[in-house]
């Protein structure tokens, strides 16, 4: 079964505490500090679920976002946007650039786990079942 | 001009209510039936005796006397429209009542009757330019006259020529208009007309009646042969009385469709008149000699003191565009700065709310409890400076005008429950009672989701802040196109000096040191503000350690409250 998520982020703090709290769950966690190589990394191990910050170096989370909805292969693959204190749009901006869902920093301990979940596929949880 | 003297007014004065009353008690004492009453009078097209306006009403001579006679006697008056020649037919076959502008002819009386007073005595006149100096009828020797085709004036005033052996060509028109623009042109020289038409259009295209009269007529209604209805009876002593007061109904009639009055009054108006203008003229001119030179002085010092503010001007409109970039950039500047700082504080406070909250959650291993209670004070510390840079921010956003919001639909019960959840562990630790009320007719809300929980999540965790003990109540219900909600606390309240400025920003720097309580005191100011940009209305009721009452009214769809 595909437990492995990608998280693309280029802070390390934040990486680590999203990996810490996802493998605590029981998820892999896979990991790129830019675009580039996430979207390479993206189509290399197709992950369940994708992880993408906004605010990244060169190719910002928007460019990444409609570069992976390009590819069919990643058809059904969620692409979850994290970012720090949305500014009014960022929301609309993300969504109509092709992600599914979006987390907002700072991440609640709490709650980052369950909010991840339902962006899963139904399915998956279907077979956990 | 028809001058009854003054002699008989006052003894009219006494003599017209008790003649008024006399008729009135007649009408009375008659069985009259319903149709007795309804009087139907023909209408043709002879202004300004009779004829149609604009407007569609029969006007006129005649119709005002009628009308009035009408009132005094209690007449329904009905108009019937037509031609002189449908009218009189109509008389004669009893389809109505009277035919106004009747002249009496012995032909006429055997299928007719006339009442004995005139309405109107007329006659027919020639109308030339002033100039023509037509005085007799010998003076119209080898004059072209206009004259009506076909009409009795025709016929007359041919005999009239002939019998005095005077030669005239006569030039025959459908209409006086016609005739009368004719004589006006110098196509004709003189023209005839009835003494009526002549007085109502004469002067106004300049033609003068001459003392050329002829054919003199009395002019009155007509009436069936048997007049069932008696109304010449009533005409008649109607028409007695008019003629005796000056100000009747006659008189002002017979002035407003002849110029005959205003005929008389102008010279006097005129002398006035000129006196005046050539007064004002004279004075003017002297004042316009004095006031011209001034106005040259003047206008050389205007001249130079123009010149001096131009270049004031220059120097000043150089010296504020430069102000103005400098502000400009200034302000770039500034909104740089608070977005890279928003990223750059909140950054490194995410991972110490974050990392906290992973070792409180016994995540990372376990947690011995003086550990626990330094970590738990590390994560309230931490969430308190989020929150202080978040009101940094969204003032600075207010103030610099970029604060912008984002309308949709959502279900605002949701909403407010998600914000009661909030803050609910927070009144459970200090043992207040948090109520919420929210009525069924609470529904759907178009506005911006995430400003409208900041301002519930403020209101309420300042209520809950602020209360030591008893209860904090929640409430929302619908009210005409808006929601109202109320946070009503039992908390330690405020001095009404406070409340005066709880919703200026920085209110709580004013207090200096002295201040009691934490936070920016930024809350409130940016909850008015995001209220006001929803179309809203906050506000608060207050009293010293009895409690606070916050009121939030909302529209549901975004646009003003009514």
């Amino acid at each position: 079964m595909n437990d492995t998520l990608l998280i693309i982020e280029d802070n390390e703090q934040n990486f680590y505490m999203m990996r810490f709290l996802l493998e605590k769950n029981g998820f892999k966690i896979i990991g790129a500090e830019d675009g580039r190589k996430g979207i390479e990394m993206a189509l290399r191990c197709k992950p369940l679920a994708i992880l993408l910050d906004i605010q990244l170096p060169e190719m910002d989370g928007y460019a990444v976002a409609a570069e992976l909805k390009k590819h069919d292969e990643l058809d059904g693959v969620p692409i979850i946007a994290v970012t720090s204190y949305a500014m009014v749009g960022d929301r609309e901006q993300i969504l109509t650039a092709g992600a599914t869902g979006y987390i907002e920093k700072p991440i609640d301990p709490e709650t980052f786990v369950a909010e991840i979940i339902q962006y899963l596929p139904k399915d998956r949880e279907d077979k956990e079942k | 001009m028809i001058n009854h003297g003054n002699t008989s007014c006052l003894g009219c004065l006494f003599f017209r209510p008790f003649f008024l009353l006399l008729i009135f008690s007649c009408l009375g004492a008659l069985p009259a039936r319903s149709d007795d009453r309804i009087v139907t009078v023909g209408v043709y097209e002879n202004a300004p005796k009779v004829f149609t306006a604009e407007s569609g009403q029969p006007e006129g001579i005649f119709i005002d006397i009628i009308a009035y006679i009408a009132k005094i006697e209690g007449w329904k008056l009905h108009y019937v429209s037509g031609t002189w020649r449908e009218g009189l037919d109509r008389l004669a076959r009893g389809e109505i009542d009277l035919m106004p502008d009747v002249a009496f002819t012995v032909d006429r009386e055997k299928t007719f009757s006339f009442h004995k007073v005139p309405v109107l005595s007329s006659w027919s006149q020639v109308y030339a330019l002033k100039s023509s100096g037509i005085q007799s009828i010998l003076d119209l020797s080898g004059k072209r006259i206009a004259v009506l085709e076909r009409s009795v004036q025709q016929e007359v005033f041919i005999r009239l020529v002939s019998g005095f052996n005077v030669n005239t060509t006569l030039i025959s028109m459908p209409d006086y208009k016609t005739m009368f623009e004719l004589v006006a042109r110098g196509d004709a020289d003189a023209a005839i007309t009835n003494r009526f038409y002549g007085l109502m259009h004469g002067k106004k295209i300049g033609l003068e009646g001459t003392a050329v009269i002829f054919d003199p007529s009395d002019l009155v209604f007509a009436a069936t042969r048997s007049d069932p209805k008696q109304l010449l009876d009533a005409i008649d002593s109607n028409l007695s009385e008019l003629k005796i007061d000056p100000q009747s109904v006659y008189y002002q009639s017979l002035k407003k469709w002849t110029s005959e009055e205003v005929r008389f009054n102008l010279p006097a108006w005129l002398q006035i008149l000129a006196l005046v203008v050539g007064v004002v003229l004279l004075v003017s001119l002297g004042g316009s000699f004095v006031l011209k030179y001034q106005v040259n002085a003047r206008t050389q010092e205007l001249k130079q003191i123009n010149q001096e503010m131009e270049l004031r001007i220059i120097q000043r409109t150089a010296e504020l565009a430069a102000a103005m970039e400098a502000a400009q950039a200034a302000d770039r500047i500034k909104s740089a700065f608070l977005a890279t700082m928003s990223h750059e504080l909140r950054t490194p406070l995410n991972s110490i709310i974050g990392f906290t909250g992973i070792m409180l959650q016994g995540l990372a291993g376990p947690l011995n409890p003086e550990q626990q209670k330094q970590m738990t004070m590390v994560q309230n510390s931490s969430r308190h400076l989020l929150a202080l840079i978040n009101d940094v921010l969204d003032i600075s956003k207010i103030e610099a005008g970029q604060l912008n919001l984002s309308f949709e639909s959502f279900d605002l019960r949701p909403s407010i429950e998600k914000m009661v959840k909030l803050v609910s562990p927070l009144a459970e630790h200090k043992g207040i009672d948090l109520q919420v009320n929210i009525t069924p007719d609470v529904e759907t809300i178009t506005t911006d989701q995430r400003r409208l929980e900041q301002v519930i999540l403020n209101l309420l965790s300042n209520a809950v802040k602020f209360t030591e003990k008893g209860h904090v109540c929640v409430a929302c219900r619908t009210e005409n196109d808006h929601y109202f909600l109320s946070f009503a606390d039992t908390g330690i309240g405020m001095q009404p000096e406070e409340i005066a400025r709880i919703f200026q920003p920085f209110h709580q720097i004013d207090t200096g040191l002295a201040r009691k309580r934490e936070g920016t005191g930024l809350g409130l100011s940016i909850c008015k503000k995001i209220i006001d940009m929803m179309g809203g209305a906050i506000g608060v009721e207050s009293q010293w350690g009895q409690g606070s009452t916050f009121t939030v009214r909302i529209p549901r769809q975004p646009g003003e409250l009514t």
